[in-house]
C-alpha cells in the first residue's frame, strides 16, 4: 500500500496537479483540505504519512497550520509547497520543523523528490 | 506619495517566468504607463492584496479570450466541463504564483517578509468597488493570445508612516 499523503491548497488547480502527479508513482491521496482550520482538523482525523500544505490560504494559513500539527506530533512530516518563495517564510518553515519547502510553480520531479526525500 | 519603478520589475520578471513555465507560451515585455490609481483595461480582473513593507494591490487584467486560453493550457488534459468548473479557480492561482514569485525577488531580506491575500476575482463593472485608490504602475505583457495588464498599487510603508506623521501634525494644528 502506498504511502498516504493529504494535499492542502485552497485552489483546485494545484490540489489537481499534486495529485495527478503522485497518484500515478504509487501515493494515496488520504484527503484534500482548502484552508488551514481544516488542514489540522483532516490530520487529526486522517493520520497522514505526509502532508503538502500551502501557505495563503483563507481561515488559518499554512505556517500556522503547520505550527498546530507539528506542536501535536513532531514527528509529522510536512513540506510546503508555495508560490511565496521569500527566505524569511523558507527559514520560518525549516524552524518550524517542516521537511522541505517547494516554490509554485514547480516541475513534477521537484515534488517527487520533496515527497519522497521526506519519507525516507 | 512615492511609486517605485523597482517594485514593478519583479512583477515583469515573474510575470514572464510564470506564464512561460505554466501555460508553455512565450511572453513579451509591453510598454509601462502610470495611472493615479487601478483601472483595469479588459473583462477579467484578479484583485491581489500584499502587505508588510509594501502595502497595497496588485491587479491583473485581460478579456475574457485571453483567460480562456491560458486556463485552457494551464489544465492540458482536462475536458471543457472541466474547464469551465475550474476557471476561476486557475486564473487565481496564476496571480497568486506571479504574485508570489515578485515578493520572492522584491524582499531579498531574511528579516521581513511580504504576505499576500488569496486572489479575489472580479469581471465587469462590479469591479471599482474593490479598488483601492493609490498610484499606479501598469504595464503589459503580451502573449500570442493577447495582452495581460499587470496593474501594481503599492507603497512603501515608511510613506504610511510619513504620512500618519502628517496627519497627525495637521491634526494637532
Amino acid at each position: 500500500m502506498g504511502k498516504r499523503i493529504l494535499i492542502v491548497d485552497d485552489a483546485t488547480f494545484i490540489r489537481t496537479m499534486v495529485k495527478d502527479i503522485l497518484e500515478p508513482k504509487g501515493f494515496e491521496i488520504a484527503g484534500e483540505a482548502t484552508n488551514g482550520l481544516e488542514a489540522v482538523t483532516k490530520f487529526e482525523e486522517l493520520k497522514p504519512d505526509l502532508v503538502t500544505m500551502d501557505i495563503t490560504m483563507k481561515e488559518k494559513d499554512g505556517l500556522e497550520a503547520a505550527r498546530d500539527i507539528l506542536m501535536r506530533h513532531p514527528d509529522a512530516r510536512i513540506i510546503m509547497v508555495t508560490a511565496l518563495g521569500q527566505e524569511k517564510m523558507l527559514l520560518d518553515s525549516i524552524k518550524l520543523g517542516v521537511r522541505d519547502f517547494v516554490v509554485k510553480p514547480f516541475q513534477p520531479e521537484r515534488i517527487i523528490s520533496a515527497v519522497e526525500k521526506a519519507l525516507a | 506619495m512615492k511609486i517605485n519603478a523597482k517594485y514593478v520589475n519583479p512583477f515583469i520578471e515573474a510575470g514572464m517566468n510564470v506564464i512561460k513555465q505554466i501555460a508553455g507560451i512565450e511572453v513579451r515585455r509591453g510598454h509601462l504607463s502610470y495611472k493615479q490609481q487601478p483601472e483595469p483595461s479588459y473583462g477579467v480582473s484578479i484583485i491581489i492584496g500584499v502587505y508588510g513593507f509594501l502595502t497595497g494591490q496588485v491587479v491583473y487584467s485581460m478579456q475574457t479570450e485571453v483567460a480562456e486560453r491560458l486556463v485552457e493550457r494551464m489544465l492540458g488534459g482536462k475536458s471543457p466541463q472541466e474547464r469551465k468548473i475550474m476557471f476561476v479557480d486557475t486564473l487565481g492561482e496564476l496571480a497568486n504564483m506571479i504574485t508570489g514569485n515578485a515578493t520572492a525577488i522584491l524582499n531579498s531580506n531574511k528579516d521581513l517578509s511580504l504576505k499576500i491575500t488569496t486572489p479575489a476575482i472580479a469581471t465587469g463593472s462590479n469591479l471599482s468597488i474593490n479598488l483601492i485608490p493609490k498610484p499606479t504602475l501598469v504595464l503589459g505583457l503580451y502573449t500570442q493570445y493577447g495582452p495581460v495588464e499587470i496593474s501594481v498599487a503599492l507603497e512603501e510603508q515608511e510613506t504610511l508612516h510619513e504620512l500618519d506623521e502628517m496627519s497627525s501634525v495637521l491634526r494637532e494644528v
